[in-house]
């Protein structure tokens, strides 16, 4: 396991310290506090990482035995464009996770918990300079209708939440409980994405995947092991976090980490251009076994603390006892139970788009009952937000027979940040995007 | 030869091991610690997260091993492997579940260009200086030592 650090050139590297000094203006005190929260850890370094020794050849998809490609135009003009539009993607969410996690950071109840964010923000901030360096050390330019490198990284920089390229970069954080289970739903995520692309057919694309891995694994730990301790505070009856915020929490980023996959029936271009080796389907059902396990292992931790006197074994049978019987157990309903959304719950994209279905798959047949429903099992904050209104728009149309799902899919509408590449440029627009590529001018910022 | 890991899965630790960990200790030692063990999962994951190995036998966490490369402590300024803690699930052993979780270690190792493995063990344990043993850990001149205060 060897690994190859590089920095980007200094007016890009430059560009990126200036991006995290307006968005994640915490970094100095991560740095100062370092060896208090991580001693003995290796220390951060913004760079890009690239792992030496991994395969040479191409290990799925069409072009299988082939020499893997080190240039982009090694690739075919498809798969060029097709890795460049992940390669922006990927960038996006990592610049965009920390916009995020920004807002909320400051709620943290627990210092240490909160160490462990910033650091995740900070390797979020290396993992987007990778991709940054992706997009720079080559030339793109016959596929990327002649942007420039220069101009990605600016487009890249300059999104916000609301403009990012994923649904799941675009809402913001109602409280620090987001911060954590966004870690630990989200997050998850992107350990599939990743995973997936080490035997991507682009070999610096490869390369880039396993120190990535390595550092989202503890990005995880980040998320999993406060929602551990919480589940245990709740149980004992602290009234400052309970299992119903880390529930509504799960509710609102299932869906979307579900939908960061892609849709269901997708994904079989990136197995024949040999750049991932699972289909969209197969990532998402892996996915799902893993966070229902997640949050099982957490409602067991609850119930091991309201009844510290069962054994393990108890715990499971009450579990199990509680899941089939949907009853009551010395107090503990089956509504209390932390549980995984049902897949096809508050869907936007993908074969589910649209479809009224509760968390534990009970249907609904009216779009106002149905939000009514996901009123009570969302936070309020969320509730009250304009991605929300968007939905409700949209499946009203729906419901009605104004809009067909597909329609409803396209119809979400995104903001768009036009302007400076950077917070301290003045005059924001802010546009609607429609369905049908037309901008509409929703509100202007000026600083 | 005992009836080796035919249907074992060794792999590297992750998070949502945990849980399997605090039991397999549980079993071991008749306490229930998940604090610790939130603890040091992170500690190893944040580090080397492929260094500590995980035995899954049908989806179930059977045995752990938990390790990392340190460099610069008591003076040892090359790069070492540390063993510090491991567990077989008490239905599971006789496997060899904690061999083939130690070649996984040892292989992950020798990727990083470490060239020893160290580990503390309690001289009067005598079921884990044989289990230490027989993997091939020999004394060493480093020498644990303490007073009492």
């Amino acid at each position: 396991m060897k690994v190859e650090t590089i920095e980007l050139p200094k007016k890009y590297h430059g560009a990126v310290e200036h991006w995290r000094r307006h968005n994640f203006k915490d970094y100095e005190l991560l740095m100062d506090d370092w060896e208090k929260y991580f001693p003995t850890d290796e220390k951060f370094c913004l760079c890009a990482k690239m792992e030496v020794g991994t395969p040479d050849v191409i290990q799925i998809g069409e072009q299988k035995g082939e020499k893997k490609r080190i240039k982009p135009d090694e690739l075919t003009e498809n798969q060029a464009m097709h890795l460049l539009a992940i390669i922006k993607a990927q960038a996006s969410t990592e610049f965009g996770s920390i916009q995020q996690h920004s807002g909320t950071l400051d709620r943290a109840m627990d210092d240490q918990d909160r160490a462990w964010v910033m650091r995740v923000m900070a390797e979020e901030l290396r993992h987007g300079y990778q991709m940054l360096h992706l997009l720079l050390s080559e030339d793109w330019s016959h596929v990327s209708g002649g942007i420039t490198g220069e101009q990605m990284v600016e487009e890249i920089l300059s999104m916000t939440t609301g403009s990012h390229v994923l649904d799941s970069f675009n809402l913001d954080y109602d409280s620090f409980v987001d911060n954590v289970t966004f870690a630990a739903i989200i997050d998850r995520v992107g350990k599939y994405q990743l995973t997936m692309q080490k035997v991507c057919a682009y070999k610096p694309m490869a390369d880039s995947m396993p120190p990535m891995l390595r550092e989202e694994a503890f990005h995880l730990a980040a998320g999993v092991i406060p929602m551990r301790r919480w589940a245990q505070k709740a149980a004992q009856g602290d009234p400052l976090i309970s299992m119903h915020m880390m529930q509504d929490s799960l509710n609102k980023w299932v869906p979307r980490g579900l939908e960061m996959f892609g849709d269901e029936c997708g994904g079989h271009t990136n197995l024949k251009y040999g750049f991932k080796d699972l289909s969209n389907r197969a990532a998402v059902e892996q996915y799902y076994v893993a966070i229902t396990k997640m949050t099982r292992d957490i409602y067991a931790r609850f119930l091991r603390a309201r009844f510290p006197d069962y054994s393990p074994e108890k715990i499971e049978t009450t579990l199990r006892e509680l899941e089939s019987t949907r009853g009551t157990h010395h107090g503990v309903a089956f509504a209390d139970l932390l549980r995984v959304p049902d897949k096809r719950f508050f869907r936007r994209k993908g074969e589910h788009a649209f479809l009224m279905v509760g968390i534990d798959g009970e249907t609904f047949e009216d779009a106002e009952q149905y939000l009514h429903y996901l009123a009570k099992h969302l936070n309020d904050g969320y509730i009250a937000s304009r991605d929300m209104r968007n939905y409700a728009d949209c499946l009203r149309k729906v419901a009605a027979g104004e809009m067909t799902r597909d329609q409803a899919v396209k119809a979400m509408p995104k903001l768009k940040r036009v302007g400076g590449s950077c917070p301290c440029s003045r005059s924001v627009r802010w546009v609607m995007e429609e369905a049908n590529g037309e901008q509409q001018t929703v509100a202007v910022r000026n600083h | 030869m005992p009836e080796v890991t035919s249907s074992a899965k060794v792999r590297p630790l992750d998070e949502l091991d945990i849980a399997g960990i605090v039991r397999i200790d549980e079993r071991i030692t008749g306490s229930y610690k998940p604090d610790l063990w939130e603890q040091r999962v992170m500690y190893y994951l944040r580090r080397d997260p492929l260094a500590s190995q995980v035995a899954e036998v049908d989806g179930k966490v059977v045995g752990f091993m938990l390790a990392d490369v340190r460099a610069g402590e008591f003076g040892l300024e090359e790069p070492g492997g540390w063993l510090e803690r491991f567990g077989i699930d008490p239905d599971f052993r006789g496997r060899d579940l904690g061999r083939a979780l130690f070649d996984a270690i040892t292989a992950h190792f020798r990727s990083r260009g470490v060239t020893s493995i160290s580990t503390l063990v309690d001289q009067n344990d005598k079921s884990l200086t044989g289990f230490l043993g027989s993997i091939g850990f020999r004394p060493s001149a480093l020498q644990a030592l303490e007073i009492p205060l």
